[in-house]
Protein backbone atom coordinates (compact mmCIF):
# COMPACT_ATOMS: atom_id res chain seq x y z
CA UNK A 1 0.00 0.00 0.00
CA UNK A 2 2.75 2.44 1.04
CA UNK A 3 4.28 2.17 -2.44
CA UNK A 4 1.36 2.58 -4.21
CA UNK A 5 0.92 5.63 -2.50
CA UNK A 6 4.41 6.64 -2.83
CA UNK A 7 4.17 5.96 -6.98
CA UNK A 8 0.87 8.49 -7.16
CA UNK A 9 2.84 11.18 -5.50
CA UNK A 10 5.71 10.79 -7.31
CA UNK A 11 3.79 9.90 -10.93
CA UNK A 12 1.06 11.71 -10.78
CA UNK A 13 1.48 14.80 -7.81
CA UNK A 14 4.77 16.22 -8.71
CA UNK A 15 4.64 16.22 -12.55
CA UNK A 16 1.57 18.48 -11.61
CA UNK A 17 2.54 20.86 -9.13
CA UNK A 18 6.25 20.99 -11.45
CA UNK A 19 4.00 22.22 -14.13
CA UNK A 20 2.09 24.41 -12.42
CA UNK A 21 5.21 25.99 -10.86
CA UNK A 22 6.76 26.43 -14.49
CA UNK A 23 3.27 27.95 -15.25
CA UNK A 24 3.89 30.55 -12.33
CA UNK A 25 7.34 31.47 -13.85
CA UNK A 26 6.21 32.74 -17.47
CA UNK A 27 4.25 36.01 -17.90
CA UNK A 28 1.05 34.81 -19.19
CA UNK A 29 0.66 38.29 -21.41
CA UNK A 30 3.34 37.25 -23.30
CA UNK A 31 2.53 36.57 -26.92
CA UNK A 32 6.46 35.62 -28.65
CA UNK A 33 6.13 37.16 -31.84
CA UNK A 34 6.88 34.42 -34.56
CA UNK A 35 8.28 37.58 -36.76
CA UNK A 36 11.49 37.61 -36.08
CA UNK A 37 13.65 36.60 -39.03
CA UNK A 38 10.99 37.22 -41.18
CA UNK A 39 10.79 40.03 -43.75
CA UNK A 40 9.28 43.29 -41.64
CA UNK A 41 5.50 43.65 -42.95
CA UNK A 42 5.65 46.43 -45.50
CA UNK A 43 3.55 49.49 -44.91
CA UNK A 44 2.40 53.33 -45.36
CA UNK A 45 2.63 55.95 -42.75
CA UNK A 46 1.42 59.12 -42.37
CA UNK A 47 4.24 61.33 -41.12
CA UNK A 48 3.26 64.37 -38.08
CA UNK A 49 4.63 66.69 -40.95
CA UNK A 50 2.31 65.41 -43.27
CA UNK A 51 4.31 63.43 -45.57
CA UNK A 52 4.15 59.94 -45.87
CA UNK A 53 6.99 57.15 -45.91
CA UNK A 54 7.07 53.47 -46.94
CA UNK A 55 8.68 50.98 -45.34
CA UNK A 56 9.97 49.62 -48.46
CA UNK A 57 11.55 53.38 -49.25
CA UNK A 58 14.05 52.21 -46.29
CA UNK A 59 15.26 49.46 -47.59
CA UNK A 60 19.05 49.61 -47.44
CA UNK A 61 19.18 51.26 -44.39
CA UNK A 62 18.81 49.56 -40.80
CA UNK A 63 15.29 50.73 -39.42
CA UNK A 64 14.26 51.27 -35.58
CA UNK A 65 10.80 50.67 -35.47
CA UNK A 66 9.06 52.32 -32.55
CA UNK A 67 5.55 51.65 -31.47
CA UNK A 68 4.02 54.22 -28.88
CA UNK A 69 1.36 56.23 -27.09
CA UNK A 70 1.60 59.64 -25.40
CA UNK A 71 -0.59 57.61 -22.30
CA UNK A 72 1.87 54.68 -21.90
CA UNK A 73 4.48 55.93 -19.04
CA UNK A 74 7.41 53.58 -20.55
CA UNK A 75 7.23 55.59 -23.37
CA UNK A 76 7.64 58.37 -21.63
CA UNK A 77 10.73 57.20 -19.66
CA UNK A 78 12.31 55.60 -22.48
CA UNK A 79 11.58 58.75 -24.97
CA UNK A 80 14.83 60.75 -24.25
CA UNK A 81 17.07 57.72 -24.57
CA UNK A 82 15.81 56.67 -27.73
CA UNK A 83 15.72 60.89 -28.90
CA UNK A 84 19.92 60.72 -27.87
CA UNK A 85 20.10 57.10 -29.85
CA UNK A 86 19.04 58.64 -32.73
CA UNK A 87 21.33 61.60 -32.42
CA UNK A 88 24.35 59.35 -32.06
CA UNK A 89 23.43 56.85 -34.95
CA UNK A 90 22.01 59.42 -37.57
CA UNK A 91 25.13 59.95 -39.32
CA UNK A 92 24.84 56.86 -39.81
CA UNK A 93 22.69 54.48 -41.89
CA UNK A 94 20.31 54.37 -39.31
CA UNK A 95 16.58 55.72 -39.59
CA UNK A 96 14.44 56.06 -36.37
CA UNK A 97 10.60 55.77 -37.05
CA UNK A 98 8.58 55.90 -34.35
CA UNK A 99 4.71 55.11 -35.08
CA UNK A 100 2.26 56.30 -32.64
CA UNK A 101 -0.72 54.44 -31.78
CA UNK A 102 -4.12 53.94 -30.17
CA UNK A 103 -3.59 57.71 -29.28
CA UNK A 104 -5.08 61.13 -29.88
CA UNK A 105 -3.21 63.05 -32.73
CA UNK A 106 -3.47 66.23 -30.27
CA UNK A 107 -1.32 64.22 -27.34
CA UNK A 108 0.64 62.77 -29.84
CA UNK A 109 2.14 66.25 -30.94
CA UNK A 110 2.35 67.13 -27.44
CA UNK A 111 4.75 64.03 -26.51
CA UNK A 112 6.79 64.75 -29.60
CA UNK A 113 7.60 68.64 -28.08
CA UNK A 114 7.65 67.84 -24.63
CA UNK A 115 10.68 65.14 -25.59
CA UNK A 116 11.56 67.40 -28.74
CA UNK A 117 11.70 64.13 -30.82
CA UNK A 118 13.54 64.82 -33.47
CA UNK A 119 13.28 61.59 -35.92
CA UNK A 120 10.34 61.18 -38.48
CA UNK A 121 6.64 59.72 -36.12
CA UNK A 122 4.20 58.51 -38.03
CA UNK A 123 0.33 58.08 -36.92
CA UNK A 124 -1.46 54.65 -37.24
CA UNK A 125 -4.74 55.78 -37.43
CA UNK A 126 -6.71 52.29 -36.83
CA UNK A 127 -3.57 50.60 -35.88
CA UNK A 128 -3.72 48.16 -39.27
CA UNK A 129 0.25 48.72 -39.08
CA UNK A 130 0.44 47.88 -35.03
CA UNK A 131 -1.89 44.72 -35.78
CA UNK A 132 0.61 43.75 -38.64
CA UNK A 133 2.85 43.86 -36.71
CA UNK A 134 1.58 41.84 -33.57
CA UNK A 135 1.96 44.57 -31.37
CA UNK A 136 0.11 43.48 -27.60
CA UNK A 137 2.15 45.43 -25.51
CA UNK A 138 3.75 48.92 -25.43
CA UNK A 139 6.06 49.94 -26.13
CA UNK A 140 7.53 47.73 -28.86
CA UNK A 141 10.90 48.21 -31.01
CA UNK A 142 11.53 46.39 -34.62
CA UNK A 143 14.87 46.48 -35.49
CA UNK A 144 14.94 45.90 -39.04
CA UNK A 145 17.92 45.05 -41.13
CA UNK A 146 19.46 46.72 -44.82
CA UNK A 147 17.49 43.38 -46.16
CA UNK A 148 14.02 44.53 -44.74
CA UNK A 149 14.36 41.29 -42.22
CA UNK A 150 13.54 41.96 -38.39
CA UNK A 151 16.30 41.20 -36.35
CA UNK A 152 15.07 41.62 -32.74
CA UNK A 153 12.11 42.60 -31.36
CA UNK A 154 11.76 44.53 -27.36
CA UNK A 155 9.24 44.11 -25.79
CA UNK A 156 9.14 47.46 -23.21
CA UNK A 157 11.24 50.16 -22.50
CA UNK A 158 14.60 49.91 -23.37
CA UNK A 159 18.15 50.62 -21.34
CA UNK A 160 21.14 52.60 -22.77
CA UNK A 161 22.92 49.63 -24.10
CA UNK A 162 20.62 47.38 -25.55
CA UNK A 163 20.05 49.85 -29.00
CA UNK A 164 23.77 50.60 -29.76
CA UNK A 165 24.34 46.82 -29.71
CA UNK A 166 21.21 45.48 -31.37
CA UNK A 167 21.67 48.12 -34.31
CA UNK A 168 25.06 47.13 -34.25
CA UNK A 169 24.02 43.42 -35.02
CA UNK A 170 21.13 44.83 -37.25
CA UNK A 171 23.78 46.32 -39.46
CA UNK A 172 25.54 43.15 -39.51
CA UNK A 173 21.79 41.19 -40.11
CA UNK A 174 22.62 39.12 -37.22
CA UNK A 175 19.26 37.85 -36.09
CA UNK A 176 18.48 37.27 -32.43
CA UNK A 177 17.03 34.44 -30.84
CA UNK A 178 15.52 36.36 -28.11
CA UNK A 179 13.36 39.34 -27.33
CA UNK A 180 14.02 41.58 -25.15
CA UNK A 181 12.34 42.43 -22.25
CA UNK A 182 11.59 45.80 -20.64
CA UNK A 183 8.65 47.40 -18.16
CA UNK A 184 5.60 47.29 -20.47
CA UNK A 185 1.87 48.49 -20.55
CA UNK A 186 -0.54 46.14 -22.15
CA UNK A 187 -2.36 48.09 -25.14
CA UNK A 188 -5.99 49.19 -25.14
CA UNK B 1 -17.48 38.14 -38.93
CA UNK B 2 -18.24 36.72 -35.48
CA UNK B 3 -17.20 33.52 -36.39
CA UNK B 4 -13.71 34.40 -36.78
CA UNK B 5 -13.46 36.78 -34.01
CA UNK B 6 -14.82 34.53 -31.41
CA UNK B 7 -11.80 31.93 -32.71
CA UNK B 8 -9.67 34.34 -32.21
CA UNK B 9 -8.30 35.50 -28.50
CA UNK B 10 -7.80 39.40 -27.59
CA UNK B 11 -4.53 40.64 -27.30
CA UNK B 12 -5.06 43.03 -24.58
CA UNK B 13 -7.64 41.25 -21.84
CA UNK B 14 -6.31 37.39 -23.25
CA UNK B 15 -8.83 35.76 -21.60
CA UNK B 16 -11.48 36.91 -23.72
CA UNK B 17 -12.35 36.36 -28.02
CA UNK B 18 -11.95 39.23 -30.28
CA UNK B 19 -15.44 38.89 -30.89
CA UNK B 20 -16.14 39.86 -27.27
CA UNK B 21 -13.51 42.00 -25.85
CA UNK B 22 -14.65 45.74 -25.74
CA UNK B 23 -11.04 46.80 -25.55
CA UNK B 24 -9.61 48.95 -28.64
CA UNK B 25 -7.48 46.61 -30.17
CA UNK B 26 -10.19 44.07 -30.19
CA UNK B 27 -12.70 46.72 -31.93
CA UNK B 28 -10.00 46.91 -34.41
CA UNK B 29 -9.32 43.54 -35.13
CA UNK B 30 -13.47 43.04 -36.45
CA UNK B 31 -13.00 45.97 -37.92
CA UNK B 32 -9.86 44.81 -40.09
CA UNK B 33 -11.87 41.10 -40.79
CA UNK B 34 -14.63 42.76 -41.92
CA UNK B 35 -12.54 44.66 -44.48
CA UNK B 36 -10.62 41.77 -45.01
CA UNK B 37 -14.22 39.62 -45.19
CA UNK B 38 -15.20 42.56 -47.84
CA UNK B 39 -11.95 42.48 -49.96
CA UNK B 40 -12.95 38.68 -50.79
CA UNK B 41 -10.83 37.15 -48.38
CA UNK B 42 -11.51 33.18 -46.71
CA UNK B 43 -12.17 33.24 -43.38
CA UNK B 44 -9.32 30.94 -43.36
CA UNK B 45 -6.83 32.84 -45.12
CA UNK B 46 -7.73 35.97 -42.51
CA UNK B 47 -7.38 33.33 -39.39
CA UNK B 48 -3.95 32.62 -40.81
CA UNK B 49 -3.21 35.81 -41.41
CA UNK B 50 -3.32 36.55 -37.56
CA UNK B 51 -1.88 33.56 -36.59
CA UNK B 52 1.32 34.88 -38.79
CA UNK B 53 1.28 37.72 -36.99
CA UNK B 54 0.78 36.46 -33.06
CA UNK B 55 1.57 33.34 -33.66
CA UNK B 56 -0.43 30.21 -32.36
CA UNK B 57 -1.37 32.14 -29.38
CA UNK B 58 -3.72 34.16 -31.06
CA UNK B 59 -6.12 31.18 -31.68
CA UNK B 60 -8.40 30.29 -29.12
CA UNK B 61 -8.33 27.21 -29.45
CA UNK B 62 -5.10 25.64 -31.06
CA UNK B 63 -4.68 23.67 -33.95
CA UNK B 64 -4.33 19.58 -32.92
CA UNK B 65 -1.02 19.47 -33.83
CA UNK B 66 2.64 19.08 -31.72
CA UNK B 67 1.92 20.74 -28.08
CA UNK B 68 -1.46 21.86 -29.34
CA UNK B 69 -2.87 17.81 -29.17
CA UNK B 70 -2.27 17.88 -25.67
CA UNK B 71 -4.99 20.27 -25.01
CA UNK B 72 -7.36 17.93 -27.28
CA UNK B 73 -6.30 14.74 -25.78
CA UNK B 74 -6.11 15.58 -22.17
CA UNK B 75 -9.93 16.25 -21.46
CA UNK B 76 -10.58 13.29 -23.12
CA UNK B 77 -8.26 11.37 -20.74
CA UNK B 78 -9.25 13.16 -17.89
CA UNK B 79 -12.79 11.99 -18.69
CA UNK B 80 -11.51 8.77 -18.99
CA UNK B 81 -10.06 8.50 -15.77
CA UNK B 82 -12.29 9.84 -14.07
CA UNK B 83 -14.72 7.84 -14.89
CA UNK B 84 -12.84 4.52 -14.54
CA UNK B 85 -11.85 5.79 -10.73
CA UNK B 86 -15.29 6.48 -10.08
CA UNK B 87 -16.39 2.92 -11.17
CA UNK B 88 -13.60 1.12 -9.46
CA UNK B 89 -14.10 3.20 -6.17
CA UNK B 90 -18.26 2.26 -6.13
CA UNK B 91 -17.40 -1.06 -6.89
CA UNK B 92 -14.89 -1.45 -3.86
CA UNK B 93 -17.52 0.68 -1.71
CA UNK B 94 -20.51 -1.79 -2.50
CA UNK B 95 -17.68 -4.46 -2.09
CA UNK B 96 -17.25 -3.25 1.51
CA UNK B 97 -20.89 -3.23 2.61
CA UNK B 98 -21.32 -6.47 2.86
CA UNK B 99 -18.10 -7.63 3.69
CA UNK B 100 -17.39 -6.92 7.26
CA UNK B 101 -17.18 -10.16 8.40
CA UNK B 102 -19.47 -12.62 10.53
CA UNK B 103 -21.72 -10.41 12.45
CA UNK B 104 -20.91 -11.22 16.61
CA UNK B 105 -23.35 -13.69 18.25
CA UNK B 106 -26.15 -12.28 20.11
CA UNK B 107 -24.91 -13.33 23.90
CA UNK B 108 -21.72 -11.69 22.77
CA UNK B 109 -23.91 -8.44 21.66
CA UNK B 110 -26.02 -7.85 24.71
CA UNK B 111 -22.73 -8.57 27.02
CA UNK B 112 -21.43 -5.74 25.23
CA UNK B 113 -24.51 -3.50 24.92
CA UNK B 114 -24.85 -4.07 29.23
CA UNK B 115 -21.14 -2.70 29.37
CA UNK B 116 -21.52 0.02 27.19
CA UNK B 117 -24.79 0.77 29.63
CA UNK B 118 -22.04 1.07 32.66
CA UNK B 119 -23.43 -2.43 34.15
CA UNK B 120 -20.70 -4.17 35.87
CA UNK B 121 -18.78 -6.21 33.64
CA UNK B 122 -15.16 -7.02 33.79
CA UNK B 123 -13.59 -6.41 31.00
CA UNK B 124 -9.80 -6.29 29.84
CA UNK B 125 -7.93 -3.34 28.88
CA UNK B 126 -8.77 -4.08 25.40
CA UNK B 127 -12.12 -4.75 25.52
CA UNK B 128 -12.80 -1.36 27.78
CA UNK B 129 -11.19 0.61 24.89
CA UNK B 130 -14.00 -0.83 22.26
CA UNK B 131 -16.66 -0.24 25.22
CA UNK B 132 -15.54 3.16 25.51
CA UNK B 133 -15.73 3.83 21.78
CA UNK B 134 -19.00 2.65 21.85
CA UNK B 135 -20.04 4.69 24.60
CA UNK B 136 -18.92 7.99 22.49
CA UNK B 137 -20.70 6.92 20.15
CA UNK B 138 -24.13 6.54 21.63
CA UNK B 139 -22.75 10.15 23.09
CA UNK B 140 -22.26 11.67 19.94
CA UNK B 141 -25.85 10.00 18.64
CA UNK B 142 -27.49 11.27 21.54
CA UNK B 143 -25.57 14.79 21.21
CA UNK B 144 -27.65 14.79 17.56
CA UNK B 145 -23.98 14.22 15.45
CA UNK B 146 -25.39 11.34 14.20
CA UNK B 147 -28.23 10.33 11.81
CA UNK B 148 -30.34 6.95 12.84
CA UNK B 149 -28.77 5.46 10.41
CA UNK B 150 -25.52 6.26 10.28
CA UNK B 151 -25.10 5.44 14.06
CA UNK B 152 -26.42 1.91 13.35
CA UNK B 153 -24.17 0.99 11.01
CA UNK B 154 -21.62 2.57 13.02
CA UNK B 155 -23.07 0.84 15.95
CA UNK B 156 -22.91 -2.30 14.33
CA UNK B 157 -19.57 -1.67 13.01
CA UNK B 158 -17.95 -1.55 16.08
CA UNK B 159 -19.45 -4.34 17.83
CA UNK B 160 -18.39 -6.55 15.34
CA UNK B 161 -14.61 -5.14 16.52
CA UNK B 162 -15.69 -5.57 20.38
CA UNK B 163 -16.78 -9.09 19.95
CA UNK B 164 -13.54 -9.93 18.02
CA UNK B 165 -11.72 -8.46 20.67
CA UNK B 166 -13.95 -10.82 23.29
CA UNK B 167 -13.23 -13.44 21.29
CA UNK B 168 -9.65 -13.22 21.21
CA UNK B 169 -9.15 -12.84 24.67
CA UNK B 170 -11.83 -15.37 25.61
CA UNK B 171 -10.28 -18.34 23.92
CA UNK B 172 -10.87 -20.38 20.64
CA UNK B 173 -14.22 -22.08 22.18
CA UNK B 174 -16.08 -19.28 22.13
CA UNK B 175 -14.81 -17.32 19.49
CA UNK B 176 -15.77 -20.12 17.01
CA UNK B 177 -19.35 -19.66 18.36
CA UNK B 178 -18.78 -15.99 17.85
CA UNK B 179 -17.66 -16.82 14.07
CA UNK B 180 -21.51 -18.61 13.52
CA UNK B 181 -23.86 -16.41 11.24
CA UNK B 182 -26.47 -14.81 13.79
CA UNK B 183 -30.08 -14.27 12.57
CA UNK B 184 -30.85 -10.70 13.14
CA UNK B 185 -27.25 -9.75 11.97
CA UNK B 186 -27.30 -9.96 8.18
CA UNK B 187 -30.90 -8.60 6.54
CA UNK B 188 -29.96 -5.75 8.84
CA UNK B 189 -26.32 -5.31 7.81
CA UNK B 190 -27.55 -5.10 4.02
CA UNK B 191 -30.20 -2.50 3.68
CA UNK B 192 -27.90 -0.08 5.20
CA UNK B 193 -25.21 -0.67 2.93
CA UNK B 194 -27.29 -0.74 0.08
CA UNK B 195 -29.01 2.81 1.40
CA UNK B 196 -25.20 4.32 1.62
CA UNK B 197 -24.61 3.07 -1.63
CA UNK B 198 -27.66 4.47 -3.23
CA UNK B 199 -26.72 7.75 -1.05
CA UNK B 200 -23.57 7.76 -2.89
CA UNK B 201 -25.02 7.31 -6.47
CA UNK B 202 -27.23 10.06 -5.01
CA UNK B 203 -24.70 12.63 -4.65
CA UNK B 204 -22.66 11.94 -7.57
CA UNK B 205 -25.64 12.24 -9.61
CA UNK B 206 -26.44 15.95 -8.09
CA UNK B 207 -22.89 16.36 -8.34
CA UNK B 208 -22.36 15.79 -12.13
CA UNK B 209 -26.26 17.46 -13.10
CA UNK B 210 -24.68 20.64 -11.00
CA UNK B 211 -21.59 21.21 -12.76
CA UNK B 212 -23.32 20.80 -16.07
CA UNK B 213 -26.15 23.52 -14.79
CA UNK B 214 -23.17 25.47 -14.14
CA UNK B 215 -21.19 25.26 -16.86
CA UNK B 216 -24.17 25.32 -19.07
CA UNK B 217 -25.87 28.89 -17.05
CA UNK B 218 -23.50 30.68 -15.90
CA UNK B 219 -21.38 31.66 -19.40
CA UNK B 220 -24.54 32.13 -20.90
CA UNK B 221 -25.46 34.63 -17.75
CA UNK B 222 -22.19 36.65 -17.69
CA UNK B 223 -21.72 37.36 -21.32
CA UNK B 224 -20.98 41.33 -22.19
CA UNK B 225 -23.94 42.67 -22.96
CA UNK B 226 -24.32 45.85 -24.31
CA UNK B 227 -22.01 48.58 -23.29
CA UNK B 228 -19.61 45.61 -22.03
CA UNK B 229 -20.99 44.71 -18.66
CA UNK B 230 -22.01 41.18 -17.85
CA UNK B 231 -24.64 42.49 -15.83
CA UNK B 232 -25.91 44.79 -18.01
CA UNK B 233 -28.64 46.68 -16.37
CA UNK B 234 -29.58 44.05 -13.77
CA UNK B 235 -27.65 44.70 -10.94
CA UNK B 236 -27.14 48.47 -11.45
CA UNK B 237 -31.03 49.46 -12.50
CA UNK B 238 -30.01 51.82 -15.10
CA UNK B 239 -31.89 50.45 -17.54
CA UNK B 240 -32.10 52.89 -20.53
CA UNK B 241 -34.79 52.29 -23.30
CA UNK B 242 -32.09 51.43 -25.39
CA UNK B 243 -31.76 48.01 -24.31
CA UNK B 244 -35.05 47.06 -25.63
CA UNK B 245 -33.84 48.34 -29.26
CA UNK B 246 -33.84 44.52 -30.96
CA UNK B 247 -30.32 43.85 -31.80
CA UNK B 248 -30.98 43.09 -35.05
CA UNK B 249 -33.90 46.14 -36.07
CA UNK B 250 -31.55 48.57 -38.32
CA UNK B 251 -34.11 50.93 -38.72
CA UNK B 252 -34.81 51.01 -34.82
CA UNK B 253 -31.29 51.14 -33.80
CA UNK B 254 -30.54 53.81 -36.35
CA UNK B 255 -33.14 55.88 -35.05
CA UNK B 256 -32.12 55.40 -31.43
CA UNK B 257 -28.64 56.18 -32.06
CA UNK B 258 -29.69 59.34 -33.77
CA UNK B 259 -31.81 60.02 -30.73
CA UNK B 260 -28.91 59.07 -28.69
CA UNK B 261 -26.52 61.29 -30.45
CA UNK B 262 -29.49 64.29 -30.81
CA UNK B 263 -28.92 63.82 -26.49
CA UNK B 264 -25.24 64.10 -26.64
CA UNK B 265 -24.73 60.65 -25.13
CA UNK B 266 -22.08 60.07 -27.92
CA UNK B 267 -21.31 56.53 -26.15
CA UNK B 268 -24.74 54.86 -26.69
CA UNK B 269 -24.85 56.83 -30.19
CA UNK B 270 -21.76 54.69 -30.96
CA UNK B 271 -22.74 51.64 -29.56
CA UNK B 272 -26.20 51.74 -31.64
CA UNK B 273 -24.75 52.11 -35.19
CA UNK B 274 -22.01 49.81 -34.31
CA UNK B 275 -24.54 47.09 -33.30
CA UNK B 276 -26.45 48.46 -36.38
CA UNK B 277 -23.05 47.86 -38.73
CA UNK B 278 -23.15 44.34 -37.52
CA UNK B 279 -25.99 43.26 -38.85
CA UNK B 280 -25.50 45.34 -41.99
CA UNK B 281 -21.83 45.97 -42.43
CA UNK B 282 -22.66 48.06 -45.06
CA UNK B 283 -25.19 50.07 -43.47
CA UNK B 284 -24.33 54.00 -44.90
CA UNK B 285 -26.11 56.22 -42.24
CA UNK B 286 -24.64 54.32 -39.65
CA UNK B 287 -21.33 54.62 -41.08
CA UNK B 288 -21.61 58.27 -41.65
CA UNK B 289 -22.62 58.73 -38.13
CA UNK B 290 -19.91 57.43 -37.00
CA UNK B 291 -17.75 59.49 -38.83
CA UNK B 292 -20.00 62.59 -37.64
CA UNK B 293 -19.18 61.38 -33.86
CA UNK B 294 -15.38 60.71 -34.94
CA UNK B 295 -15.25 63.86 -36.07
CA UNK B 296 -16.63 65.64 -33.36
CA UNK B 297 -14.07 64.03 -31.32
CA UNK B 298 -11.17 64.64 -33.29
CA UNK B 299 -10.17 61.57 -34.88
CA UNK B 300 -10.41 63.32 -38.52
CA UNK B 301 -8.42 60.51 -40.35
CA UNK B 302 -11.17 57.70 -38.82
CA UNK B 303 -14.25 60.01 -39.28
CA UNK B 304 -12.96 59.67 -43.08
CA UNK B 305 -12.63 56.42 -43.33
CA UNK B 306 -15.96 55.98 -42.03
CA UNK B 307 -17.16 58.58 -44.82
CA UNK B 308 -15.47 56.87 -47.59
CA UNK B 309 -17.00 53.50 -45.72
CA UNK B 310 -20.74 55.09 -46.07
CA UNK B 311 -20.04 56.43 -49.50
CA UNK B 312 -18.36 53.40 -51.10
CA UNK B 313 -21.81 51.06 -50.56
CA UNK B 314 -24.00 54.51 -51.29
CA UNK B 315 -22.51 57.44 -52.96
CA UNK B 316 -25.14 59.83 -52.68
CA UNK B 317 -25.32 59.41 -48.78
CA UNK B 318 -26.40 62.86 -47.50
CA UNK B 319 -24.28 63.08 -43.91
CA UNK B 320 -21.65 61.20 -45.27
CA UNK B 321 -21.34 63.62 -48.03
CA UNK B 322 -21.43 66.70 -45.57
CA UNK B 323 -19.19 65.10 -42.92
CA UNK B 324 -16.79 64.74 -45.47
CA UNK B 325 -16.44 68.01 -46.97
CA UNK B 326 -16.64 68.98 -42.74
CA UNK B 327 -13.10 66.83 -42.31
CA UNK B 328 -11.45 67.79 -45.67
CA UNK B 329 -12.49 71.51 -44.86
CA UNK B 330 -12.03 72.14 -41.16
CA UNK B 331 -9.47 69.32 -40.43
CA UNK B 332 -7.56 67.94 -42.85
CA UNK B 333 -6.89 71.91 -44.76
CA UNK B 334 -7.83 69.86 -48.02
CA UNK B 335 -10.73 72.63 -48.87
CA UNK B 336 -10.57 71.81 -52.69
CA UNK B 337 -11.78 68.60 -52.17
CA UNK B 338 -14.11 69.89 -49.57
CA UNK B 339 -15.62 72.18 -51.96
CA UNK B 340 -16.22 69.35 -54.72
CA UNK B 341 -18.25 66.60 -52.06
CA UNK B 342 -20.55 69.06 -51.33
CA UNK B 343 -20.49 70.19 -54.88
CA UNK B 344 -22.40 66.61 -55.30
CA UNK B 345 -24.14 66.67 -51.71
CA UNK B 346 -25.83 70.29 -53.65
CA UNK B 347 -27.20 67.80 -56.27
CA UNK B 348 -29.27 65.51 -53.89
CA UNK B 349 -32.56 66.57 -52.91
CA UNK B 350 -32.36 68.75 -50.03
CA UNK B 351 -34.49 70.16 -47.84
CA UNK B 352 -34.48 74.48 -48.23
CA UNK B 353 -32.66 75.07 -45.17
CA UNK B 354 -30.27 72.50 -45.89
CA UNK B 355 -29.22 73.77 -49.13
CA UNK B 356 -29.14 77.04 -48.14
CA UNK B 357 -26.93 76.23 -44.69
CA UNK B 358 -24.56 74.19 -47.47
CA UNK B 359 -24.21 76.89 -50.35
CA UNK B 360 -23.22 79.59 -47.39
CA UNK B 361 -20.61 76.54 -46.53
CA UNK B 362 -19.41 76.26 -49.44
CA UNK B 363 -19.12 80.26 -50.68
CA UNK B 364 -17.36 80.55 -47.77
CA UNK B 365 -15.11 77.98 -48.45
CA UNK B 366 -14.70 79.07 -52.17
CA UNK B 367 -13.48 82.34 -51.15
CA UNK B 368 -10.98 81.40 -48.84
CA UNK B 369 -9.74 78.68 -51.81
CA UNK B 370 -9.71 82.12 -53.85
CA UNK B 371 -8.62 84.59 -51.40
CA UNK B 372 -6.07 82.38 -49.43
CA UNK B 373 -3.54 85.35 -49.13
CA UNK B 374 -6.18 87.20 -48.37
CA UNK B 375 -6.16 86.36 -44.21
CA UNK B 376 -1.95 87.70 -44.59
CA UNK B 377 -2.90 90.49 -45.96
CA UNK B 378 -5.53 91.18 -43.72
CA UNK B 379 -3.30 90.92 -40.23
CA UNK B 380 -0.67 92.98 -42.34
CA UNK B 381 -3.58 95.78 -41.81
Amino acid sequence: MAWKRLALIFGVGLPLLAALAYGFTRDPREIPSPLIGRPAPPFKVRLTDGSEVKLADLRGKVVFLNFWASWCPPCRAEARLLEASWQRHRDQDVVFLGVNMQDREEAAREFLREFAISYPNGLDGGNRIAIDYGVWGIPETFFIDRNGRITYKQIGAFDGKTIHAKLEEARQGVISREEGKGEYRSIR
Amino acid sequence: MLEIASGLRCPVCQNLSVADSTSEMAREMRALIVDELRAGKRPEEIRAYFVSKYGEWILLSPTPRGVGLVVWILPALGTLAGLGGTAWLLKRWSRRGPAPAPPPDDAVVSRIRAAVDGLSVTLSAGEARQVEALQELRFDYEAGKLSTLDYEDLRALYEARAAAVLAASEGSGEGAEARAPAPSGPPRARPAAAVRAWRWAAAALFLVGFGAAIGYFLPQSVRARDGGSPTGDFLTGTRDQGASVDARDVPALLAAGRQAMEGQQFDRAIGFFRRALEVDPGEPTAQASLGLILLRAGHADRALQAFDRALSSDPTSQQALWGKGLVLHESLGRTAEAVRTWEALLLQDLSPQDREHVLSVVAEARQRLAGRPAPAAGSTR
